[in-house]
């Protein structure tokens, strides 16, 4: 339990200088969040740019490179604050209960060793391998009798896990259930950051209270509570980006998270690409005096993200692991799969994990007014482009559809629900005690 | 007045079902039954088998080819799950499979194979037996010997035969 937990506050410390060199506003539940998910996303990175370079993985190498990012990252750091002053926030009693409801994840996050099918088939597996390796073994993921383990999927979680390793000293999957843990919490915590900007201590605090249960993952080992974490966190900052008037550091946490998130799963991957669509959309429809094609080059500014994506994709690449889902024809067995579209979304809908959740979700962006749900497109057209992309995936799997929808559907829709919820619980909050409280209407652009 | 009620509803509606119960009871539940239903659930079909896996990494280099041999030798009545399993016990080692999903059989592997794992299975081939124990045995092939020497786990309820010669 130690290494993990050395693993976790090594980490937060790591990112901080970082979320203070993207900005340097940043305070209070806001910043202790993102410097866990910067530090993650950075040890990620320490850790494959070492394996690209051939050096073998020991503890003092790992801790220099990590020394060297923070030295860099804090004299970035030192740069004055830019923009708008953000508000505080403000600690409510609704938190107490929040982290009660944490906690209660964290026993059952670490109740046992890892026992998911897919933590051990798949994200544990690579993480054990590399570990003894001192390394990303290449052989084993280029091994025909390893396709199995998904070999092309990102490799943050199991880089994640080989830290707690490296710390340990040797390879134990008993505490990597807190790794889990402060994703979640860290995700809570950006929520709460960001909802305190927006309304009332009061329904801040709800909303991460709300989220509590919907920023973590129960699939203890597996990459979703990290790419729920990086996901979400990358949607508010864009979504917040493009409420507050272009600002410059939301923009630079949403792109890094989105990045961030690309190397969790295909599926961040997918994420990077809704966002990129769902950002060119909304700038397009944009109201103001620029025009169409300066307000389109928006886009641009998640260029940090496609930085971060590349690496992996160029590994996997020249490597040629192979994903399932591109193998053979892809378009061809979507192609022969559009007609029974219908059947398909019948049983995507009799399969729906938790649909009173959604349900509720789907009447509250009804019963929200016009004008609060206006500001929230992005977040809507975010949503529907990843469950299109979700359902074209099951349209062009390999697989037996029914299979492939039986043993993935109960965790895709839970990917997508981090950001819709804050929104659709923010419209609903600020309509009921009237937006023009809300401590930060006065900063919204005209829509 | 309709619409503020309606919103505060659909507001209660989220927190109540965004709410998990279970993540509130579980501070309160006897966590060690928890736990060890979820230490055993990946291994309930075979519980010895993770203890297995031990002794063979125990008994083998890194580096090592090994096959797996288990009851069933059909990928979806439990080989996909003895493979992937001794995947991660068996880390550093290279753990080839014997069956395909598409139940193929894969005698190459079994050539390949410095070392034979098998699990509540009898084996009968020409081969050392380096070790035997929880459940199963490990065996180092001797090809081209005459007599088959290995006889493992020669009382274990779902023990079969499984010849060699039946997989080329």
């Amino acid at each position: 339990m130690t290494a993990a937990l050395i693993a976790i506050l090594s980490m937060t410390v790591l990112g901080l200088p970082i979320t203070l060199a993207v900005d340097r506003r940043a305070r209070g539940p806001l910043l202790v969040g993102a410097s866990f998910l910067y530090g993650s996303g950075a040890i990620f990175l320490i850790l494959l740019a070492l394996s690209v370079v051939k050096l073998r993985w020991t503890l003092p190498e790992v801790t220099l490179a990590a020394l060297a990012v923070f030295c860099a990252a804090s004299i970035l750091a030192r740069q004055p604050a830019t923009g708008k002053a953000q508000p505080a926030a403000r600690a409510h009693v609704f938190d107490v209960v929040t982290l009660f409801a944490l906690t209660g994840y964290a026993l059952y996050a670490t109740l046992a060793s890892l026992w998911e099918w897919d933590y051990w088939a798949i994200w544990g597996l690579k993480a054990r391998v590399f570990l003894e390796a001192g390394g990303i073994d290449w052989r084993f993921l280029g091994s025909r009798w390893n396709t199995f383990a998904h070999t092309d999927y990102p490799l943050l979680v199991p880089l994640n896990f080989d830290f707690v390793g490296l710390l340990n000293g040797s390879w134990s999957d008993r505490w990597l259930g807190l790794l889990c843990v402060a994703w979640g919490v860290a995700a809570v915590l950006i929520v709460r950051g960001l909802a305190a900007r927006e309304t009332s201590p009061f329904f801040a605090s709800l909303i991460a209270l709300a989220l509590a249960s919907r920023a973590v993952s129960t699939f203890i080992g597996l990459a979703e509570g990290a790419l729920i974490a990086f996901g979400g966190a990358a949607v508010l900052f864009v979504r917040a980006a493009l409420r507050d008037d272009d600002d410059a550091a939301a923009w630079r946490h949403g792109a890094l998270m989105l990045g961030f998130a690309a190397n969790c799963k295909n599926e961040g991957l997918a994420l990077l690409v809704a966002v990129t669509i769902a950002v060119a959309v909304v700038s397009w429809f944009r109201g103001g005096e620029t025009s169409r094609s300066r307000r389109l080059a928006t886009v641009t500014r998640l260029w940090p993200a496609y930085a971060l994506a590349a690496p992996w994709l160029i590994l996997r690449f020249t490597h040629v692991l192979p994903t399932d889902i591109a193998g053979g024809s892809p378009f061809s067995r979507l192609m022969a799969r559009l007609p029974h579209v219908h059947e398909i979304l019948g049983f995507l809908i009799t399969r729906l994990h938790d649909p009173w959740f959604w349900i509720v979700i789907l009447a509250g962006t009804l019963i929200a007014p016009a004008a609060a749900r206006r500001p929230e497109r992005f977040v809507f057209l975010v949503t529907a482009i990843q469950l299109l992309f979700y359902v074209a995936a099951y349209l062009a799997t390999p697989n037996d559809l029914h299979w492939h929808v039986m043993t993935s559907w109960s965790r895709l829709p839970a990917q997508a629900a981090l950001p819709i919820t804050f929104v659709v619980f923010l419209m609903l909050a600020n309509s009921l005690r009237g937006s023009q409280d809300a401590p930060h209407a006065q900063a919204r652009p005209d829509e | 007045m309709l619409r503020r009620t309606l919103i505060l509803i659909a507001l209660l509606a989220l927190l109540v079902v965004c709410i998990k119960p279970r993540m509130l009871q579980i501070v309160f539940t006897d966590r060690e039954a928890a736990a060890r239903e979820m230490n055993g659930s990946p291994d309930r079909l075979w519980p010895l088998y993770p203890r297995f896996l031990e002794g063979v990494r125990a008994h083998t280099q890194p580096g090592d080819t090994i096959a797996i041999i288990a009851p069933g030798m059909a990928w979806d009545s439990g080989y996909s799950y003895a493979y992937y399993r001794a995947s991660y016990f068996l880390t550093g080692r290279e753990v080839l499979p014997l069956v395909t999903p598409e139940n193929e059989k894969l005698p190459q592997n079994f050539r390949a194979a410095r070392y034979i794992a098998a699990f509540e299975m009898t084996v009968r081939m020409p081969a050392e037996i380096v070790w035997q124990g929880e459940g199963g045995t490990l065996l180092r092939p001797v090809w081209g010997a005459v007599s088959p020497v290995g006889r493992a786990n020669p009382s274990g309820g779902n023990a079969t035969i499984l010849h060699p010669e039946s997989q080329r």
